[in-house]
């Protein structure tokens, strides 16, 4: 050893730290940035989790630019989304799912008021221009991500605004015309070329593009009616739902009845219902062949329409005859007056095929002056017969390549199995990092690969109090207008609180357990890292108290190598 | 301090840790251990203007591998029974010199109920001016998992084992808080090292007493206890939460304070973590009814010091741990 005694027999004065226990360690603690069951969840993509953090700690703007580099229109996805982030929080195993949606539109709104301005593209310009078709959410996004990723853009739209299904399907009391303006005005701001009342197929053909862009994104929604009729026949004056919507939004025109039924579970069957009542204040009924939202009901019986939006729906005196189909046209004539209803349910067939039942005995009578279906919509395919080959929808990988048509990029409602914004929104930004790598020649995969979300169990939620998630306030029933938006917006401190709530799933939130907990001190602080801690490995035994105790297991055992 | 740390930038960044730490690492403790987490909790609190007395046991064993040490305060290494008297002579000498420096006294559930006890006793009599920590691990753990005066009722140990005549330790653990309290000093108090921030706040108010002082602290012993090293904290927690282990503060003797608990949980939560007590959840009759017998001493524990929280509080078996982003729970 080399020690020298001194003629005392006491030892020179030595420390501990000279002997490193570092060497008794079958595992090692690591920090793993692992992903929030939010980010998984999200369709966009966005990582709730980060900017949550950055509006606990009062960073705003921070917090919006993390945002809107995934997604450039939260005011609008913020009023606007059926919020599956919120569904897949693990605090909603502990009290309630922190109100993303809720503060994911205060910020937006925020960033409205402000006038901020959208973060700088990424990377440096590219020579390369590409289309987009159509400018609805989907559209917008990629237009918005090409120019982010350095390209320059030409957006084509058949209509004279932006916006898609936005503008022509959202009712003002969901979605204000000033948000939507104020969002899509900035989003094409950003240097994006808007090329209006250009219709594919009609003003430019698909080859022409081919010919004039390295790369094409194809977002034009879905506008054609699906075919309805009950065995054949059709009221004589047939009025489809969405385009009932439509012309009410554009002109503040929809027929009186005093009562009608709406066949349909989406949102534009719901909001259809909410502005006939609201117009005319006539009988409502809404027909659908799944159920109203509760605990326990299987994901694909339950209507796809919003739950806020149906239990706002209900209170405004909407009836909803649930697990019900229309069996049979009641008519004088070629005039409605009543429809046969029977419960129907869907159900899968022995290779798991989707079927309608409809259950004999069950039949009743509902006498109404109109039927509007509101069922859906496929793509129309002017101009894209050949993309289409006699299918409804367009089929596509997940970064949107069209199988067999090289450059060319598709996403949103066109594809047939998406039907949300925030999908819509999340297409644009996959094929416009799709574009960016295959028009770069880049190896591998343009969207990183698959990850798993932090479970609930992962956790160690000794460290958190319950407390109640941010109420946004709502007109009352009675004061309520078509025209007036229904659910308010949170105040400032009730962002940060939610921001506080936030369990921080597989990110470190710098609470200083590790530090803190330690036996053997070989956590240190440190103020040049992220996360603020170092493990000093000369001294860690590596057993294992950090991970269990670190509240967000962002701190993983490992194996020695 | 010479250290041969291969990593000069670590090593730099140690010295620059924004804490006062007496404990340093390097130390021999076994993995997980809750008595070194316990002691370098206390001397953080205790700052660096102290003496250490410390009874021969785990904590001064595994700190004191000749010819190194771990210690950054003064500290000398006493008898197993008299930790308490030497610390009241160095409190005595200080006192002489007009030095303001304060003393601590330190020993293990061994050293403290039952072989230091008569010393413990003196000084707590003789009114000497400082703080005697107990770091209770609930049997001799150095020597070789030997049942002490404050081992458990039904925990094993190498001296109580399970078997055929019992089920683990036939008596009851000593109440030592009453005992020291009953000396009438001016405050006594019991913590768990799943508490840190209560830890801490307890040595600063005893330390800012004029008088005698004890502090109990409840530390996991993995390899005693037979319980991962990675769940001393979770086993420490759930001795509180379940009401076998109170957390209270008493002042001359009388009750002062106790740390609520939310909502009491089951004894067999905190027990089924720990293969000392694996035989308790045999099928058998004895083993049963030992069971019952927890939980009723659980429950009286929580009757006596009316440990029972009504309503959530942040100073709970549950609020005493959230923690906040950026660490702000640990003031």
């Amino acid at each position: 050893m080399g020690l020298k005694l001194t003629r005392g027999a006491f030892a020179h004065p030595g420390s501990s730290l000279r002997y490193h226990t570092g060497s008794w360690r079958m595992q090692r603690p690591t920090h793993q940035h692992r992903a929030a069951p939010c980010h998984t969840a999200c369709p966009a993509g966005e990582d709730a989790q980060a900017w949550l953090a950055l509006v606990e700690d009062e960073r705003f703007r921070e917090a919006w630019e993390n945002l809107v580099r995934v997604n450039p229109l939260p005011a609008i996805t913020g009023r606007v989304c059926h919020h599956p982030c919120e569904h897949a929080c693990n605090r909603g195993q502990y009290d309630e799912p922190i109100a993303i949606h809720h503060v994911e539109r205060w910020l937006g709104d925020r960033a409205l008021q402000e006038g901020w301005d959208y973060p700088a593209p990424v990377t440096a310009p590219h020579q390369e221009t590409v289309a987009v078709v159509g400018a609805g959410p989907a559209g917008c996004s990629a237009a918005w991500h090409l120019r982010q990723q350095g390209y320059t853009v030409h957006l084509y739209e058949t209509r004279p605004l932006a916006g898609g299904l936005l503008r022509s399907a959202l009712p003002p009391y969901r979605l204000p015309r000033d948000v939507l303006d104020g969002e899509l005005e900035r989003l094409l701001a950003m240097g994006i070329e808007f090329r209006s009342g250009q219709q594919l197929g009609r003003d430019f053909s698909l080859a022409e593009l081919h010919e004039e862009y390295p790369a094409v994104m194809i977002a034009p929604g879905t506008q054609r009616n699906r075919h309805w009729d009950i065995d054949g026949a059709t009221p004589h004056d047939l009025h489809v739902g969405l385009s009932l919507l439509q012309r009410w939004i554009d002109v503040g025109t929809i027929p009186e009845w005093n009562s009608v039924a709406i066949v349909g579970g989406g949102n534009s069957a719901i909001d259809l219902a909410r502005v006939i009542r609201h117009t005319s204040g006539a009988e409502v009924h809404v027909i659908t062949h799944q159920s109203l939202p509760r605990d326990g009901a299987t994901p694909v019986d339950v209507m796809p329409a919003i739950a806020r939006e149906i239990e706002q729906a209900l209170e405004e005196g909407v009836i909803i005859h649930q697990h019900r189909g229309v069996q049979r046209l009641v008519l004088r004539g070629e005039q409605v007056v009543g429809l046969e209803l029977v419960h129907r349910k869907e159900m899968l067939d022995s290779t798991n095929g989707k079927r309608h039942v409809s259950f004999e005995g069950t039949e009743s009578l509902l006498h109404v002056e109109q039927v509007i279906p509101t069922i859906g919509q496929e793509v129309d395919p002017a101009g894209m017969e050949v993309l289409l080959d006699h299918a409804a929808f367009l089929h596509a990988d997940a970064q949107g390549h069209i199988a067999g048509h090289p450059g060319i990029y598709t996403g949103g409602d066109a594809r047939g199995d998406r039907g949300s914004v925030s999908a819509a929104i999340g297409d644009g930004r996959r094929a416009a990092l799709a574009i960016a790598h295959d028009l770069q020649h880049l190896e591998g995969d343009a969207n990183g690969v698959e990850i798993v979300p932090i479970r609930f169990d992962q956790l160690n939620i000794n460290y958190f109090e319950p407390r109640r998630a941010a109420v946004a306030p709502v007109v009352p029933v009675t004061e309520r207008t078509a025209e007036i938006e229904v659910t308010g917006t949170l105040h400032r401190n009730e962002a940060i609180a939610e921001g506080q709530r936030c369990l921080s799933c597989g990110n470190c939130m710098s609470c200083d357990n590790c530090w803190t907990l330690c036996p053997d001190v070989a956590v240190l602080k440190t103020r040049d890292a992220e996360p603020g801690y170092v493990f000093d490995y000369d001294y860690c035994k590596g057993c294992g108290l950090c991970a269990h105790e670190c509240p967000t297991a962002y701190i993983v055992m490992e194996n020695e190598p | 301090m010479t250290d041969n740390s291969e990593h000069p930038a670590l090593r730099e960044l140690r010295r620059l840790q924004p804490r006062f730490s007496g404990l340093e690492s390097g130390h021999r403790a076994c993995l997980g251990c809750g008595e070194a987490l316990a002691a370098r909790l206390v001397t953080e609190a205790a700052g660096p203007d102290v003496m250490y007395a410390n009874a021969t046991g785990c904590l001064e064993v595994f700190t004191t591998s000749w010819p190194e040490s771990s210690w950054r305060v003064p500290w000398m290494h006493s008898l197993f029974e008299n930790s308490a008297a030497i610390g009241a002579g160095m409190e005595a000498a200080l006192k002489s010199q007009g030095k303001a420096t304060r003393v601590i006294a330190m020993g293990g559930d061994g050293g403290t109920f039952d072989i230091g006890f008569q010393a413990l006793s003196g000084m707590l009599e003789r009114g000497h001016n400082m703080l005697y920590v107990c770091f209770d691990n609930e049997a001799y753990m150095n020597t070789g998992i030997q049942r002490s005066g404050s081992t458990p009722h039904a925990a094993a140990t190498t001296t109580s084992p399970s078997g055929k005549l019992r089920m683990g330790k036939r008596h009851l653990k000593k109440d030592i808080v009453s005992i020291v309290a009953a000396h009438h000093i001016p405050y006594a108090a019991t913590a768990s090292v799943a508490y840190p921030s209560d830890i801490r706040k307890k040595v600063r108010r005893a330390l800012g007493i004029d008088g005698p002082t004890f502090l109990h602290i409840h530390s996991p012993c993995p390899l005693g206890w037979g319980h991962d090293g990675s769940l001393s904290i979770e086993v420490a927690r759930l001795a509180v939460q379940t009401g076998l282990f109170p957390v209270i503060e008493l002042e001359r003797g009388r009750l002062a304070g106790v740390m609520p608990i939310r909502s009491p949980h089951p004894v067999t939560e905190y027990l089924a973590l720990q293969t000392r007590f694996r035989h308790l959840f045999a099928d058998d009759e004895r083993a049963r009814e030992e069971l019952e017998h927890l939980q009723a001493l659980a429950d009286h524990n929580i009757e006596t010091y009316r440990l029972s929280g009504n309503l959530a509080d942040n100073r709970d078996s549950e609020g005493s741990d959230t923690v906040r982003r950026g660490g702000m729970r640990w003031a």
